[in-house]
């Protein structure tokens, strides 16, 4: 063997071994499992491939969580981790769970909407695997993902994305972001079939509302906003007007042009009213410096500090008050909280009677003190997502 | 220390890391490698072993493109087939200089116009083109440059411009109305570099010409030529046109179908062994380009965590609009040159937003950076289109020598460019 031959071989067995250990790291959040206590309220725990059984042992399946008073009145449905790297989402769908009463109606809670984007990172972004979450029992771990289910479990990507049915063109990556594949197929890739079991799941269960979960960057128009369909357009303007008392909340129209998303395409092809929450993530706007787990739970950064002062904000934002993720899980909270209070004003005769935390009090007490200690919980109660 | 300062110094100590070591090793691959360990060392995140690996991960899809794309041609040529096209394409329409010159820009600006990737027009057709350039006078810059400047344009061609629509999905708006504000420029800066690439040559005598090329190989039938072209339009248009009643195989499967088609018409039935060694040259020949993707991607993933990207992206950001439209032409290419398509995310996206903010319509501001993003395509450290156009045209000369003979297309679609940029309401009525 010639020295070029033996400096490749060197080369390729340190490679290989940086590789094993990047591997560990990899599985181990492709396999970790998040903790959830959920409330006395809840009642069943069912899978999505219940509305579309080709999910079945795939990644695109996920957890689909009941509380159902047994009394009448509306079915609403709440989900978040569509897109895992704006964690808020899945973590205030948690702490519905953990907190929920339920005197009259059905509430149906998803955390991890698209459970295989959350199993894998954002190549090319450096993003950090795990939220920490401190408790008064120790600290609770949560996986931040990616934006697009994992080419591990669809690939590959098409040059071009054709949006079924309407035919438009989109980004070629956007055929794995679960929040552009909406109304889906059944027999479609396996991002368009876990859309389409949302599908289902709304028009089998005749959910009534449906609230879908985001995150935001501050550069980006719709922020700190309610997204609703039309027919919901009456409901996200009144709930953002009640949502003032507590936070600034503005609200618009899905536009009818742009393809995909739950708040187009959820509202036209079923008769639930479709909205979708946007808070502020001081992390996602690629004009942010040290991309850590520090700044995605306090928000601070000096970057995003200039670009405020400069006015090229679409919300307000002081590295001093920046949105922690208490922040900006205590505002999905009270946007859903307002979205039913309106819902109930609306249609009376389906009124629901609920509890869970809102934003005052994730400011007040902190989301720690929401999220309970499984060692100390009825094991039933107990569950790995 | 201020997160500010850290970020400098990190920068700093990056910029001089790649310097020192591309003097010393003389490879801009293992430099950028370097240069992100460093720069990660520098920030405090000391060795990052899983971001480190999951940025040689970034760009794999498009070096599996890479690959594919060059075994098909490989192949193509193998079989003899390539020569026969160019002796066939001379035979037909080498009496009309200008008519060939228009039918090789056209036959460039297809394949990166229908699949959003400028490489693979050089990959599938560049050496084709080249070849007859070459009868048709024009000198070894020349070539390389009429190659690059078609496949940037061909990229930067509806119906899919890949910077414009990872800028549409990044600001949540339709890839809508960027067909005729796309085409229109593309069409302008092409006829243009026809007429400035052709201008004073001289071809050869015809008959000198298919005197000297290789006579056709036997059997090879017009229907042998056609139908590897065939299969990999039919896929792309199946792709694009029934999308929902195909799986979706992606371009690489594509490419190796149609590598695979290529064996099974060769006329002369070679043997296994003889494609393995087709495709051991063709691996070592497309090495250089994938492993820069690769060291680009690990580098990308370090500024990324280190802040270094969200230096630079704040910077051009906070500039007033006058200084963005002075500095656009700096930024953009070379953002495109580190970055590649990430470039549109995170320098295209805010600056969308920019605009929107004062009121400036969206869709002319993307289409305008769309065309911007592609002339960075021969910036270091990654010059991808132009590295390949200069291997496919076996250009042996000088960079410099390059970036002289591109000079001028360049800057006549960067000038287009720039006035969409800052006349948009001229504009706006091509989105309609």
């Amino acid at each position: 063997m010639n020295g070029s031959n033996i400096r490749k071989l060197i080369m390729l067995l340190a490679f290989l071994v940086i590789a094993g250990f990047a591997a560990a790291e990899f599985l181990d959040l492709r396999h970790y499992k998040e903790t959830v206590v959920v409330s006395e309220a809840f009642t069943e725990k069912r899978m999505l491939s219940e509305w579309l059984p080709n999910l079945k042992n795939t990644w695109g399946d996920t957890p689909v969580y009941f509380y159902d008073s047994g009394k009448p009145g509306a079915t609403v449905l709440i989900y978040g981790g569509a897109h895992p790297y704006e964690p808020a989402g899945s973590l205030a769908v948690y702490v519905i769970m953990e907190n929920l009463k339920l005197n009259n109606g059905r509430v149906i809670l998803v955390p991890r909407a698209d459970m295989s984007a959350s199993t894998q990172g954002i190549v090319g972004h450096a993003y950090p695997q795990y939220l920490h979450i401190p408790t008064s029992w120790g600290q609770k771990v949560y996986r931040i993902g990616d934006r697009e289910t994992a080419p591990l479990d669809q690939w590959p990507d098409p040059f071009t994305y054709v949006h079924y049915p309407s035919g438009q063109n989109l980004a070629y990556q956007d055929l794995r972001n679960f929040n552009r594949t909406f109304p889906g197929r059944p027999n479609g890739t396996l991002t368009e079939r876990m859309s389409y079991a949302f599908m289902e799941l709304i028009r089998n269960e005749k959910v009534d509302l449906t609230i879908d979960f985001h995150e935001a960057s501050l550069m980006y128009p719709v922020v700190d906003t309610y997204v609703a369909h039309q027919r919901a357009e009456d409901l996200a303007f009144m709930a953002a007007m009640l949502c003032q008392a507590e936070m600034p909340m503005r609200s618009e129209v899905s536009p009818k042009n742009l393809r995909g998303l739950t708040h187009r395409e959820v509202g036209d092809y079923s008769e639930t009213l479709c909205v979708l929450v946007e808070t502020a993530e001081p992390f996602i706007d690629r004009v942010v410096g040290r991309v850590t787990e520090q700044l995605m739970i306090d928000g601070k950064d000096e970057f995003l500090q200039r670009a405020a002062e400069k006015g090229l904000l679409y919300t307000d934002y002081d590295i001093n008050n920046a949105q922690t993720i208490d922040t900006r899980v205590g505002r999905l909270l009270t946007s859903a909280i307002e979205l039913i209070n309106v819902f109930n004003m609306m249609y009376p005769d389906r009124a629901i009677d609920l509890w869970f935390p809102r934003y005052t009090d994730i400011i007040t007490n902190g989301m720690g003190y929401y999220l309970h200690n499984p060692d100390e919980a009825v094991p039933s109660r107990v569950f790995l997502n | 220390m201020s997160m500010t300062l850290q970020t400098t110094y990190t920068l700093a100590a990056m910029v001089a890391t790649f310097v020192i070591s591309s003097w010393k090793s003389r490879s801009p691959e293992i430099s950028m490698v370097i240069t992100a360990v460093v720069g990660a060392l520098v920030a405090g995140f000391g060795f990052p072993v899983r971001l480190l690996v999951e940025g040689t991960l970034t760009y794999i899809d498009l070096a599996l493109q890479f690959i594919t794309a060059s075994l098909f041609m490989n192949f193509y040529a193998e079989i003899g087939a390539t020569n026969a096209l160019v002796r066939n394409l001379v035979a037909r329409f080498y009496d009309n200089k200008w008519l060939m010159l228009f039918l090789l820009a056209f036959v460039m600006l297809i394949p990166g116009a229908i699949t959003g990737a400028g490489s693979v027009s050089i990959l599938v057709v560049g050496g084709l083109v080249a070849t007859v350039l070459e009868f048709m006078g024009f000198p070894p810059a020349r070539r390389a440059a009429f190659v690059f400047i078609m496949a940037i344009l061909s990229a930067a061609a509806p119906p899919i411009n890949l910077w414009a629509m990872l800028m549409a999905a990044g600001a949540n708006m339709p890839y809508v109305g960027f067909n005729t504000i796309l085409l229109l420029p593309v069409l302008a800066v092409a006829i243009f570099s026809v007429f400035y690439f052709g201008r004073g040559t001289k071809p050869k005598p015809k008959a000198e010409v298919l005197a000297g090329l290789p006579s056709a190989a036997r059997g090879m039938t017009w229907w042998r030529l056609a139908l590897p072209f065939a299969l990999l339009l039919l896929l792309i248009l199946l792709s694009q046109y029934a999308a929902h009643s195909i799986p979706v195989i992606g371009l690489p499967l594509t490419f190796l179908l149609c590598a695979v088609l290529v064996m099974l018409l060769d006329p002369e039935r070679r043997g296994l062994k003889r494609w393995y060694d087709v495709t051991i040259q063709t691996m070592e020949s497309v090495f250089p380009l994938v492993a820069t993707l690769v060291s680009v991607g690990v580098l990308v993933s370090m500024m990324a965590l280190t802040g270094v990207r969200g230096l630079i992206a704040i910077n051009f950001v906070t500039l007033p609009i006058v200084w963005i439209y002075v500095t656009a032409l700096l930024f953009c290419p070379i953002a495109q040159g580190s970055l590649s398509y990430g470039s549109a995310a995170i320098l295209g996206v805010p600056i969308i937003f920019r605009f929107n903010s004062v009121g400036i319509n969206v869709t002319v501001v993307t289409a305008a950076l769309a065309l911007m993003f592609p002339l960075g395509d021969c910036v270091p450290p990654s010059r991808i289109v132009a590295r390949l156009s200069i291997e496919k045209v076996g250009f042996k000369g000088s960079y410099m020598e390059f970036i002289r003979a591109i000079a001028v297309p360049w800057c006549v679609l960067a000038i287009v460019a720039l006035t969409m940029l800052i006349f948009p309401r001229v504009f706006v009525p091509l989105t309609m």
